[in-house]
């Protein structure tokens, strides 16, 4: 059948691409992840500059905005083991990353046409928690939202996750909201017209030491309590679950089959889409410079596009709300810290569950699409804004990686990134008002796991800012706990 | 395509084994090159389609000529030396490639499948699809075997690390000999000079330079850059060499990187532009030149100087020329006699082009019989790695591509970043090695 291919690895067709445009995704970094163009073996070597002319011709873009994606190592599909001969010297902290500058954005892809002059709610941060949280607002009848967002819709953490969501946590507050989430997940193409892909192939955690262990272990009693069915599974028994895991190393591990893994995207597209179609705008491309206060009260947001009156401010800015806190004197315990991750060539289903080793915070899953996706924490890994790709990280990871799956050492890896968890001292999210500045509502603090928990968090957060009834979660996570002391751990983070 | 009657012996007349199939070979050529001369173009199917496949760019920046090797999967072909008895396996494509049932999904959705939309949330069909998505998405099948460790890295250092062996990466390397100045150049494919060796051959270009005249030990051959990262110790050129032993990773650190890389063939959208048959402009002057493999009857398409440079080299080698369609406007004056004017060019064929069909921009639409579609457009320059150094790339709307932003002297935004040659935006071999040479100069200078 005559088709007009764009990208010949992913089967993109140039329709596909107008099609993407046709739905507001005119950027190239959008398109890219709309049509999958440029996501394939060859990583947008034959696609790239044609898709970019088209965008120009089809005057999708002014000139200026028409700017590459991020060119992700390696530049050519480099095989696990080739990158596992990398040195690393695990004693000194990572330098660098590479490219740096990937978070600034040209400024001729800020949108031209004005901002709403006011609205009662305006969103910071368009990654699935602001944008969740806008949908929810507007299911409840508030539709005078805005949601600003710096970039494209998944240049943050939400764009940049692995996809793995699990109900195997060790807190029964993060538990129940990564249940409910799971649940919204299933019924998210019917609500919002759009596939996510979720596949429940089970999380694999693997114990390298008893603590460990017996974290696992009381986990289990745990989640059963709370209808969730992990088991305890012998180093066999796993085996017997991911056919070609060695084991080595591990004392224990633990299963449970409903855990899964998503293509995080389509929740973005999903949520924005929605939001949309209620009237909420989702303004990207858009900085926030500043605010005003007076009488302790935030009463309007800055931006880099004009200035807008509001009601309530929501800082869902993810790795970025410290910053974005300061502008308005409210300092945030939260940290950044870069998590490195790396995606394979697509291969035909070989492993069902994600797996990952909670000692080292190795992780690996395979996507939809047949990916192995995998990262694994640095403990060395020093606080900030750094979302650059180090030799250092492919090299550790592959390493890990083949110690629990030989056979993987001729896989080819084909891009590797990076984003930032937001990490708070308790490793638990910072909900609620922000003492002192009653209007400034808090909604980051996730600690990399923000993706799975979007659902029912902005579900509970709408109904709670809408009917103002109160909700434990809001106390429980206030930003007030940091001061107070009071504060109850959560120690199943991977990394 | 075939083995022209005149071809030179290259090398020892081997076979290779195609799923069970003896196929003669030339030992050492890409092996893609021995499947297509030897009439068996089909070497995949398409990822979500099941399209046929066959070898497009021979520059490995595409993935039509993927295949199983050796019980490896995804292996570019275009890359990987014909050698007596191995073994080559189509993939995606259920019972065969040339007879594939998945096929029919090309068919159902003549549209194109949107896979964000298709059956979502329709109960039942919905699981069912997620199911069915899962067995069909994927490219190859994993290794059975444990990989045995690549050879062990080795950290190099040097004053400048040139990457790429073309016209303005072996006149810089020369510069550089000449002033005594240590450096490194390494080259992706077995030989060097680029499209000096492989390209349609043009006007005024600069013969290839004697590697003997060299400094000893620069030229790093079947090396490939892979990224340009930093650590503790600085700025390092991270390199895959090929040895006899296996890939080898080289971490090379200097004080000033020369990019000069040139540029991918890239994909120009049109009707069929994947069908096997289908070959990049580049691809076909590097089978002619080095491998006298060529069609019997071509059709040309594209723009610019390379598409009639490459009209010339065809003729001269006694291809049959059905048309040369310049896409972008009226041909030069002194071009091929056939050459046109056109627009919406299409290939047609089930599994192989059988003709080529477009509308002049004077007459009616025409339709002419050929096994080859030829697409010679300028090289998309390979911006990736100066990117990674923190160069400034910028799109060229006339041009369509992105070019790396370097002033006369090769200096990028990243003070040891340089960049000559096509990766700036193109020009002729002539001007690449006149821009290379220049460069090595300006960066000398600023050397401590």
């Amino acid at each position: 059948m005559s088709k007009s291919m764009i990208c010949s690895c992913e089967d993109v067709t140039a329709d596909d691409v107008r099609h993407a445009v046709s739905r507001g995704y005119c950027d190239v970094e959008s398109v890219k992840r709309y049509t999958g163009f440029g996501t394939g073996i060859c990583q947008g070597k034959s696609c790239l500059s044609a898709v970019a002319a088209l965008l120009e011709q089809e005057k999708a873009l002014k000139p200026a905005a028409v700017v590459p994606f991020t060119p992700r190592p390696p530049l050519f599909p480099t095989e696990l083991r080739l990158l596992a001969t990398a040195p690393v010297d695990e004693s000194q902290p990572p330098v660098g990353g590479l490219p740096q500058d990937v978070d600034i954005f040209a400024s001729a892809l800020r949108p031209e046409g004005p901002l709403p002059a006011k609205a009662k709610v305006v969103i910071i941060g368009g990654g699935v928690m602001g944008l969740a949280l806008a949908y929810n607002l507007a299911r409840e009848g508030e539709t005078d939202v805005v949601v600003l967002e710096r970039g494209y819709l998944c240049a943050g953490a939400s764009g940049r996750n692995g996809g793995g969501v699990r109900m195997q946590w060790g807190t029964p507050a993060l538990l129940e909201l990564a249940k409910r989430s799971i649940d919204l997940m299933k019924t998210f193409a019917r609500d919002m017209g759009i596939n996510v892909w979720l596949r429940q192939g089970g999380y694999l955690f693997l114990a390298r030491t008893d603590a460990v262990a017996k974290r696992l272990e009381r986990n289990v009693t745990l989640h059963n309590r709370h209808g969730v069915p992990t088991r305890l599974v012998t180093p066999d028994a796993a085996r017997d679950i991911v056919p070609g895991l060695t084991m080595d190393g591990c004392v224990a591990a633990s299963f449970n089959p409903e855990d899964g893994v998503i293509f995080p995207w389509p929740f973005l597209w999903g949520y924005a889409q929605a939001c949309k179609k209620k009237s909420v705008r989702v303004e990207t491309y858009t900085d926030v410079t500043g605010f005003e206060v007076s009488g302790g009260q935030i009463r309007k947001v800055k931006t880099d596009r004009g200035d807008i009156a509001c009601d309530t401010v929501v800082l869902a800015s993810g790795a970025w709300s410290p910053e974005v806190a300061k502008l308005v004197d409210v300092q945030l315990p939260n940290e950044p810290h870069r998590h490195e991750i790396l995606s394979t060539e697509p291969l035909k289903p070989f492993l069902g569950p994600l797996v990952s080793v909670l000692d080292s915070g190795l992780y690996f899953s395979q996507s939809m699409r047949g990916e192995i996706v995998g990262g694994m924490g640095d403990p060395k890994e020093p606080a900030g804004l750094n979302m650059g790709s180090t030799l250092r990280f492919v090299s550790r990871f592959a390493r890990a990686l083949m110690e629990q799956m030989p056979h993987v050492g001729h896989v080819k890896v084909l891009r590797q990134w990076a984003g930032c968890y937001d990490v708070t001292p308790d490793n638990n999210p910072i909900l609620g008002r922000t003492p002192g500045l009653d209007n400034l509502l808090q909604m980051s603090g996730f600690v990399g796991h923000g993706f799975m928990m979007a659902p029912a968090v902005a579900e509970r957060m709408a109904k709670w800012m809408v009917t103002g009834e109160s909700d434990e979660l809001f106390t429980r996570f206030n930003l007030r706990r940091f001061s107070e002391g009071a504060l109850e751990r959560e120690d199943m983070i991977i990394g | 395509m075939r083995r022209l009657p005149d071809a030179s012996l290259r090398g020892r007349a081997i076979t290779v084994d195609l799923e069970g199939e003896s196929i003669p070979a030339i030992e050492g050529e890409p092996v893609a090159c021995s499947l297509v001369a030897a009439g068996e173009p089909l070497l995949a199917r398409s990822v979500k389609y099941h399209r046929p496949r066959g070898p497009y760019c021979f520059a490995a920046a595409c993935s039509h000529c993927l295949m199983r090797v050796d019980g490896l999967p995804n292996v570019y072909t275009c890359r990987t030396p014909a050698r007596e008895g191995m073994k080559l396996e189509r993939q995606n494509a259920y019972p065969s490639a040339k007879v594939d049932v998945f096929e029919t999904i090309d068919w159902f959705f003549p549209k194109g499948l949107d896979h964000h939309e298709m059956f979502a949330g329709v109960p039942v069909a919905e699981q069912v699809m997620a199911k069915v998505a899962r067995q069909l998405a994927g490219l190859g099948i994993l290794p059975k075997e444990a990989a045995p460790a690549s050879p062990e890295s080795r950290t190099l250092r040097t004053r400048v690390a040139v990457v790429g062996a073309g016209a303005s990466g072996l006149a810089a390397a020369r510069e550089l000999t000449e002033r005594g100045v240590p450096f490194l150049l390494f080259e992706r494919e077995d030989h060097v000079g680029g499209r000096l060796a492989h390209g349609a051959p043009g006007q005024d270009a600069p013969s290839i330079t004697d590697v003997a005249t060299l400094a000893p030990d620069s030229l790093v051959t079947r090396a490939t850059a892979l990224g340009l990262y930093d650590d503790e110790a600085g700025r390092f050129l991270v390199v895959g060499a090929w040895e006899p032993a296996g890939v080898r990773l080289l971490k090379v650190y200097a004080e000033r990187f020369l990019l000069t890389p040139g540029g991918h063939p890239p994909m120009v959208p049109f009707e069929n532009n994947d069908l096997p048959g289908v070959y990049a402009g580049r691809a076909a002057s590097l089978l002619l030149r080095r491998h006298d493999v060529a069609p019997e009857v071509a059709a040309l398409v594209g723009w610019g100087e390379e598409l009639y440079g490459l009209a010339r080299l065809l003729e001269e080698r006694g291809v049959k020329l059905a048309a040369v369609v310049d896409l972008k406007g009226p041909p030069p004056a002194g071009a091929h006699p056939l050459a046109v004017a056109g627009t919406e060019p299409k290939a047609h064929g089930m599994r192989h082009v059988r003709a080529f069909s477009f509308t002049p921009r004077e007459g009616d639409r025409r339709k002419v019989a050929c096994d080859a579609v030829l697409v010679s457009v300028p090289v998309s320059p390979s911006f990736e790695l100066a990117r990674q150094g923190g160069a400034r790339v910028t799109f060229d709307a006339g041009h369509g591509l992105f070019k790396v932003e370097a002033d006369a002297d090769g200096r990028t935004e990243a003070g040891d970043v340089f960049a000559a040659g096509d990766v700036t935006g193109g020009g002729s071999a002539k001007d690449a090695a006149v821009a290379g040479r220049r460069v090595a100069q300006a960066l000398v200078g600023g050397l401590s």
